[in-house]
């Protein structure tokens, strides 16, 4: 697929979730979801050293945790992270949004942050390790 | 200047067709419940430098007024205007559209002596009354906004038709 076909599509994808977000309409992190699979899709096909490349992870990352699913926004800033070309900025952008989702759900749930620390390690585990960690 | 949103697509070919229909039928549904029929006049302000010019729409039946949000008729509707002037006085052309929280709304492209040039722009409407206090506002933001050469606000207003493009002056190496 080329770039511009994903640039098409993901300006699609963002507009759609934004609309839905607005409505509160309850599909919302599926609209989320199908964004950060298109900017992942375009983080891999532009290198972190090129602009549009940095925007698409900041993006990929940014939209799944919009989509709620924080094991896979990890996931793909680790991913990003070990990329030699990331950009000092780019990796502090990219530690910021999981920084700042975690703080916001903190003041959310405030006598559950242990609780919900520990359910993301749980799903992180699960995500890498598959039911009852066989694949590790 | 003479804009004609009908030619949006044209000037903005990765933009989604659905999407660019969408966001031409609610400035015109912007600009009729403001009481305007096209052709109407608009003052264009580009960096500053005011020149009036026409603003030609394919007309949308007030009647589905009521399907649309009040909020996103005006925004989606500048976002027509705004980009239209974009590619009639510097040439931009869309790249895509950037979440909420890269601090625009839109990664565009213009050439610039002979190199390409990514320009962030944020894009805000208004219904009624002045654009000077949300211009200030979205230029302020748009200066946070990241790996692109230039950053700019385009500010349109339904009441009194008019449009500013309008730079952060900011340029980064």
């Amino acid at each position: 697929m080329s770039t511009d076909l994903l640039n098409t599509l993901v300006t699609g994808a963002i507009w759609r979730a934004e609309q839905l977000e607005e409505q509160g309409v309850g599909s919302v992190p599926l609209a989320w979801a199908e964004v950060s699979s298109l900017e992942e899709k375009l983080a891999t096909a532009l290198p972190a050293s090129q602009p549009e490349g940095r925007i698409a992870r900041r993006g990929a990352v940014r939209a799944a945790l919009r989509a709620g699913n924080f094991s896979r926004a990890q996931a793909l800033t680790e991913r990003f992270l070990a990329e030699k070309e990331a950009t000092q900025t780019l990796r502090a952008a990219l530690r910021q949004l999981l920084e700042e989702d975690a703080s916001a759900l903190a003041g959310r749930f405030h006598h559950a942050t242990k609780t919900v620390n520990e359910a993301r390690s749980l799903a992180r585990w699960l995500q890498e390790g598959g039911a009852f960690g066989l694949a590790a | 200047m003479e804009i004609d949103l009908s030619d949006l697509r044209e000037m903005h070919p990765r933009l989604p067709e659905d999407l660019a229909l969408v966001m031409i039928g609610r400035a015109a549904l912007s600009l009729q419940s403001n009481g305007h029929a096209s052709p109407v006049d608009i003052r264009l302000d580009v960096d500053g430098t005011v020149t009036h010019g026409g603003l030609t729409w394919p007309s949308s039946d007030s009647d589905f007024l009521e399907q649309h949000d009040s909020k996103r008729l005006t925004e989606d509707g500048a976002e027509a205007i705004a980009l239209a002037l974009s590619y009639q006085a510097r040439g931009w052309r869309v790249v895509r559209r950037m979440q909420q929280g890269e601090s625009a709304d839109w990664l565009l492209e213009g050439p610039s002596k002979g190199t390409r040039q990514r320009i962030a722009l944020e894009v805000s409407g208004v219904a009624r009354g002045s654009i000077t206090s949300r211009l200030t506002e979205k230029l302020a933001q748009v200066t946070k906004s990241e790996d692109v050469d230039e950053q700019w606000a385009g500010i349109v207003g339904f009441e009194e038709p008019v449009t500013a493009l309008r730079s952060s002056k900011v340029v980064r190496p």
